[in-house]
């Protein structure tokens, strides 16, 4: 369940990743930003009376996700299309930067305090009987729901259509796909606005699971996220959510057997140990290392 | 005002509106909201002028540029003249930086000592990114191990400030090997990833460590000695209290002037040493490492000792700097040590352009007496910063001072 | 804003040039530290509207001894490292007379020392944990309980009134949290009610189900938590999604409109429990004060009426023991609290030697929404 959440997230960070070949720090603060617009909206939707559920949910899951995608389109535009070629350590300090900016930006706007999302979905799935009951409540369902759409709808883009076409060929090649008449800069563009959205539907779920955020929830998940992207193999979308699974479960039986005061030490160090054995991750492709 | 610049100037406004809107116009409070619409309107409108002008600019950019180079032309003269006179300068700064404590007051002295601290943190990054060109973003891992074993030490082993600084710096330089060790093959974004989770991995560590470390609560570090005198109201490490010795009050101020002046003294050690480290084979093999690490071991470098004599290197100068800050504050716990500080190091490291001492020195005193000035502007302070940041990189991605190779002449 | 800024840069320039001697009609200097922003900024606000209104009532009167009190507003988000920062800055830049504040015990403690050396009295009007007071500082005082008083009361309620069998004991690591966690803990053991979980939770996550479904598969009955409403609200809302019924216990740490945000609806928060002291607001001394707080539309909760007593306490110590041309005395205020009996809007107050209240009474609340402005109230006898 975080896992699909944790998987969202990384979609964004491995697509940037795998055209342009940088860390987008900024990604999780996208998802905090959509946190907040989801819970702006729905305070919106209950103050001018619409108390049913499922209007103003999809009303906040689509102005959440236009708004967030608008959001990683700007960022791109602003802070990383002026450095395209210039190293890689440029970016990465101007993503940090804008990291920053963004998480100030919302914490001056609207407050340092956490806010809430009322609970929307109630009640429960319950399996088995007696006293051994699994419980799944339905906002988990609708977040697991939710994310298989998301990942679908995303393989499909990527397979099917000219863009996703477009995505793979700058991918794997910016000169030559430029030379072929794709327009990168849009292209990337493209890849900033998807990832985003992705990061926007998590966002969404997560303020309605759990009802309540601050400022500074991007910071853990987009590392945590970012671990899931290296995890599944950086550059690898089905690799990202498998990364993000493992990772989400991996978290969860680690607490749940040993200790919950050291599973973010377990999380970073499974991150440290995949890095140093196994590079390429899950299911990522080896770097070559060309002289 | 030509069709294409209005269309330009009106798309950002309205691009600005949406992404603002929501953000800056509804206030949340619980789970209603407070309209705020002027607040959104003001910065779009604030965005789009800046595009115009921005616009504007640029189709004169030619103009500009003329104009740039000429102002760059006045400015080079009285920096040339800067130059002739660095002699005497570098005589008559130490001088002042000595009578500084008698001529501000306490507030400006701990001012003065945060930026003596982060100035030896960029000189220990510099090491690690700026020369051996290793990408660190867990560097602040060994200012808290420093900081932390100054603490821990006095409280478990009772290690003074004397014992604990060399204690501290071997341990940080070890914990520096042992990051190293692993890392060696890695290089560019995957090896900042692994020291981001080594940095964040240390400091979970002492987050939840409850029973050693106190975790967010933290510890309590004692106040430097001075050859048996203490600088805190009551003697508490055996020796004797500075103000009995003297038969003065108590102030806190002899103890700031003391990690001061003591600061100072270890900073001035520390670039003499640095620029000493540049010009010796250690230093050039960090730079020829940064530059091709293939060709360098194809000419028979040893890659492992030069990147882990990097790593040690760098860690010993954080550890050192870990001490002075826990002994300045008297007081640590985790959140000293989060990611947020070692992007700040590294920003102190990037924007004196990698490699050079005086770069880094501008850098560290700009970043950390910034945030003093802007006192005013608190809340503001850290998204002014990370603007800045993102500004400096479109703008110079260099850094400002590029760093010179100095050039090695045959001497007649 | 800015001229308002202006005015104190002024007038601090001033005060630092006659350094701190409170001659002729100048301002005394108060600092008021707590969490103004952060996971607690809520109860940062519980005394900022406290102390500014005794600020005003004070002042009003003649201030002290003639001299108007300034309140100097210092934010600490409750983090130690920030704590000590802020003391640092009221002490040695704007040099006040006594601190007010601060809200957590992780923030106090470390801060206290820096006061103590100084030679500033403290007094918090909200720090719980017993070694506030206990490590020898004079100075240092609080116009609050204590937790080992609180645990009591909590171990009590929990083992005679909810009868519980299997206990699961939750703290967030923190001072505060987790030294009320043991303090129960400690009271449980007394009575023979060994818990079956005693576990910490790290502030600001938010996600607690590999938690709760530990404290499901112990079978708890009673979930008894140290810490704040941050992470006090999406713990009680995780267990009743998850299907958890067991009872949930607090203390003054959620005592806090924010408890229903942060858990999503009041629907999970109804029927918790939380130990807190004697409601000031129903306490006849204070039935004016409360009456003005009201009408000014916020409702003085939580620690809003301690933070006025302590303000009340700063200012009756100052007015014994500030003669004329003498710069306020830490050490002298502090031996004056603790010898004398002060008339604050709780009712009238001394301390021991310590800087402990001599009297507090905690009881046990729960929250019920039985009304818009009475979200909880106190327990009564034999009821649950």
């Amino acid at each position: 369940m975080l896992g699909s959440i944790y998987g969202l997230i990384a979609v964004g960070y491995t697509m940037v990743y795998g055209i342009i070949g940088m860390v987008n720090f900024a990604h999780g603060d996208i998802y905090m930003i959509s946190a907040y617009v989801t819970a702006i909206v729905l305070a919106v939707c209950f103050a001018f009376g619409f108390n049913a559920v499922f209007l103003p949910l999809l009303i906040a899951l689509l102005l959440a996700v236009v708004i967030t995608a608008l959001y990683g389109w700007v960022i791109e535009r602003v802070a990383y299309r002026p450095l395209r070629g210039s190293g890689r350590l440029a970016p990465m300090i101007s993503a940090i930067g804008m990291s920053l900016v963004l998480q100030n930006y919302v914490q001056i706007s609207q407050g340092a305090r956490s806010q809430g999302v009322p609970t929307l979905i109630d009640g429960n799935l319950t399996f088995g009987r007696g006293e051994d009951v699994i419980q799944i409540s339905h906002t988990q369902c609708l977040i697991i729901v939710v994310a298989i759409i998301g990942m679908a709808a995303l393989t499909l883009i990527i397979a099917k259509t000219s863009l996703g076409r477009a995505c793979r060929a700058t991918q794997q090649d910016m000169t030559m796909a430029s030379i072929l008449g794709v327009n990168v800069d849009r292209t990337i563009a493209w890849v900033f606005v998807i990832g985003a959205a992705m990061a926007a539907m998590a966002g969404v779920l997560v303020s309605l699971n759990y009802g309540t955020f601050d400022f500074y929830i991007g910071f853990v998940a987009g590392i945590k996220a970012f671990t899931a992207a290296v995890l599944g193999g950086i550059g690898s979308l089905p690799g990202a959510m498998l990364g993000g699974i493992v990772l989400g479960l991996c978290e969860a039986l680690f607490s749940g057997l040993i200790n919950t005061d050291y599973k973010d030490v377990f999380a970073f160090s499974i991150l440290v140990l995949v890095l140093i054995f196994k590079p390429s991750g899950l299911l990522g492709k080896p770097e070559i290392e060309k002289v | 005002m030509s069709r294409p610049l209005l269309r330009e100037t009106l798309l950002t406004f309205f691009v600005a509106l949406v992404i603002f809107l929501p953000i800056t116009g509804f206030i949340l409070k619980g789970y209603d909201y407070q309209l705020a619409w002027l607040r959104p309107l003001l910065l779009a409108i604030i965005v789009a002028c800046g595009r115009l002008v921005l616009l504007l600019c640029r189709r004169r950019s030619a103009a500009m540029g003329g104009w740039l180079a000429g102002a760059k032309s006045r400015l080079a003269a009285p920096l040339q003249l800067l130059t002739a006179q660095q002699r005497h300068l570098s005589y008559a700064l130490p001088a002042v930086l000595l009578l500084m404590p008698l001529m501000v007051n306490e507030y400006w002295l701990t001012v003065l000592i945060s930026v003596f601290i982060y100035i030896l943190l960029g000189m220990g990054l510099n090491i690690v990114v700026g020369l051996a060109g290793l990408l660190d973003l867990g560097f602040v891992a060994f200012y808290a191990v420093g900081a932390y074993s100054y603490a821990l030490g006095a409280q478990y082993l009772g290690l003074g400030f004397w014992t604990a600084l060399p204690f501290a710096m071997g341990l940080a330089a070890c914990c520096g090997v042992l990051l190293g060790f692993p890392v060696l093959r890695m290089h560019g974004d995957y090896l900042a990833i692994v020291t981001l989770g080594f940095g964040e991995i240390i400091r979970l560590v002492l987050n939840n460590w409850l029973e050693f470390t106190g975790g967010p609560n933290g510890v309590q570090a004692p106040a430097p000695t001075f050859l048996g005198l203490e600088f805190a109201p009551t003697a508490t490490q055996g020796g004797r209290p500075l103000h009995e010795f003297l038969g003065v009050d108590y102030a806190i101020a002899y103890r700031y002037t003391f990690i001061y002046l003591l600061s100072l003294l270890v900073v001035c050690g520390t670039v003499f040493f640095f620029n000493r480290l540049k010009k010796m084979p250690l230093g050039r093999s960090w730079e020829a490492l940064r530059e091709d690490e293939i060709a360098c071991r194809s000419l028979g470098l040893n890659h492992v000792t030069i990147k882990l004599s990097a790593f040690s290197m760098g860690a010993m100068i954080a550890g050192m700097a870990g001490v002075f800050f826990a002994a300045w504050q008297g007081f640590i716990n985790p959140t000293s040590f989060t990611f947020f500080e070692s992007a700040l190091i590294l920003c102190i490291v990037v924007l004196g352009g990698g490699g050079s001492t005086g770069g880094v020195i501008a850098a560290a005193v700009v970043i950390t007496l910034l945030p003093e000035i802007l006192r005013e502007f608190s809340d503001f302070r850290l998204i002014l910063f990370g603007g800045l940041m993102v500004v400096m990189m479109i703008w110079k991605p260099r850094g400002f001072v590029v760093a010179k190779r100095q050039q090695f002449e045959q001497a007649e | 804003m800015f001229s308002r800024l202006f005015v104190g840069l002024v007038c601090a320039v001033g005060i630092a040039g006659s350094g701190g001697v409170a001659s002729g009609k100048d301002k005394i200097k108060i600092g008021l530290a707590g969490p103004f922003s952060g996971f607690a900024a809520s109860f940062g606000e519980q005394l900022w509207q406290g102390g500014q209104l005794a600020v005003k009532h004070i002042n009003a009167k003649g201030g002290i001894n003639g001299h108007k009190i300034e309140l100097i507003k210092a934010d600490d988000a409750c983090e130690p490292k920030q704590a000590v920062a802020v003391a640092n800055k009221l002490t040695v830049k704007d040099k006040v007379a006594a601190v007010v504040g601060h809200f957590c015990s992780s923030s106090t403690m470390p801060a206290s020392t820096v006061y103590a050396e100084n030679n500033v009295l403290m007094i918090t009007p909200a720090s719980t944990n017993p070694k506030v007071t206990t490590r020898g500082l004079q100075t240092v005082f609080r116009t609050c309980g204590r937790d080992d008083q609180q645990g009591v009361v909590a171990a009590n309620f929990i083992t005679q009134r909810l009868k519980a069998k299997r206990i699961a004991i939750v703290h967030d690591k923190d001072t505060y949290g987790q030294g009320f966690a043991d303090e129960v803990r400690i009271n449980l053991r007394k009575a023979k009610l060994k818990e079956v979980l005693y576990e910490g939770l790290t502030r600001g996550e938010k996600d607690f189900s590999a938690l709760v479904t530990k404290i499901k598969s112990v079978k708890a009955d009673t979930v008894f938590f140290g810490g704040v409403h941050s992470e006090a609200g999406p713990l009680v809302r995780q267990m009743r999604q998850q299907g958890l019924k067991a009872h949930f216990v607090s203390g003054d740490g959620i005592v806090s409109d924010e408890m229903v945000v942060t858990a999503g609806g009041s629907k999970f928060v109804k029927g918790v429990y939380m130990t807190f002291a004697r409601d000031p607001r129903e306490q006849p001394a204070g039935k004016k004060i409360v009456a003005e707080y009201r009408k000014m539309g916020f409702e003085p909760e939580g620690y809003t009426l301690y933070t006025y007593a302590a303000v009340q306490a700063v200012a009756a110590a100052m007015a014994a023991t500030l003669g004329k041309n003498s710069r306020p005395n830490g050490m002298k205020m502090a031996k004056w609290l603790k010898s004398n009996k002060v008339n604050t809007v709780m009712g009238s107050r001394t301390w021991d030697k310590n800087g402990d209240l001599t009297t507090i009474d905690y009881v046990v609340y729960k929250w019920t929404f039985e009304s818009k402005n009475k979200k909880y109230r106190e327990l009564r006898r034999n009821e649950l």
